[in-house]
């Protein structure tokens, strides 16, 4: 049952009151609703799961609406309700082991590498040519090789540019650990990404030699 | 040759490259940083590089849109809760 669910908003969870009328809810969260599910691919991985997460948070916010202050922040409020509702699911399941490489990814990591490789570093837009190559679906997936914890603050800050503070309100952390995870995170990020580019053939063979 | 006392150099812009971006420097560590950029080449093609990460990974990320069901199914059952609750 919902009403029971771990998957508890911030602070309380009121009885449902019923006290706003659904419209006044569901045009808060269409505002939201592109990203929320944007948010959701991302950390699930997979376009079922994240609409079952997203419509099992939409609910579960709506039952809480009555705790939500008009005039505050509604996207910060209910992408909380979000991963809360992820992190949630996620406790139920089998935690997935946590493998990665990417925890000593030197600064400026991609810049070295697509120096290295002939791609341009210089320019308006340097990293377009290489990122170009790459799909949307293929960041994504190397957004899905960072552990969970910078995963899902780099996916909350890539999305929506969303604030430290709003994210640090999202996660129920301290903005210091909001700007570590994200700092880190990118640096991982441009070492996955450069992996995903290696994967795809769009770096050359004798410069794959040298990506580690 | 030497770096003035009041001059940022490299090491010092580099380790606020991340917050930079972001804009979390105060006003002043800004200006700092857009001075040694102004006269420093290399800071400015790695700052510029890492910009334009940033800005790439974004603009990839942001060309997902919801399945039109989701929001219609999301109404439908927010509609069915909220007349259960009322009644």
């Amino acid at each position: 049952m919902l009403e029971e669910s771990p998957t508890a908003p911030p602070r309380s969870a009121p009885e449902p009151k019923a006290a706003r009328p659904p419209a006044e809810f569901e045009a808060l969260f269409a505002a939201v609703a592109t990203t929320a599910f944007g948010i959701a691919v991302r950390l699930t991985r997979n376009q079922a799961d994240a609409e079952d997460l997203v419509q099992e948070a939409a609910l579960l916010a709506f039952r809480a609406f009555a705790s939500f202050e008009p005039g505050t922040n509604f996207r910060a409020w209910f992408f909380k309700i979000l991963t809360n509702c992820y992190f949630s699911k996620r406790r139920r399941e089998k935690s997935r082991p946590v493998t990665s490489d990417l925890d000593d990814t030197p600064d400026l990591y991609l810049y070295a590498r697509s120096g290295e490789a002939g791609f341009p570093t210089q320019g308006l837009d340097p990293a377009a040519q290489l990122l170009d190559q790459l799909g949307t679906e293929r960041v994504v997936a190397a957004i899905d090789r960072l552990p969970e914890e910078y995963r899902v603050v780099s996916t909350l800050y890539f999305m929506e540019d969303l604030s430290y503070e709003e994210i640090a309100q999202v996660l129920g952390c301290p903005i210091g650990t909001v700007r570590s995870r994200l700092h880190r995170g990118r640096k991982m990020l441009q070492k996955a990404l450069w992996q995903v580019a290696q994967e795809d053939g769009i770096i050359s063979h004798h410069t794959t030699s040298t990506g580690e | 040759m030497s770096h003035p006392l009041n001059r940022t150099t490299c090491e010092e812009a580099f380790r606020r490259l991340d917050d930079f971006l972001d804009r979390r420097l105060s006003q002043t560590e800004m200006r700092m940083i857009e001075e040694h950029l102004e006269i420093c080449a290399a800071c400015t093609r790695e700052f510029t590089f890492e910009a334009s990460v940033l800005t790439g990974i974004r603009r990839k990320l942001r060309q997902l849109s919801v399945p039109p069901d989701l929001l219609a199914r999301i109404a439908a059952e927010i509609r069915a809760a909220g007349n259960s609750d009322s009644s």
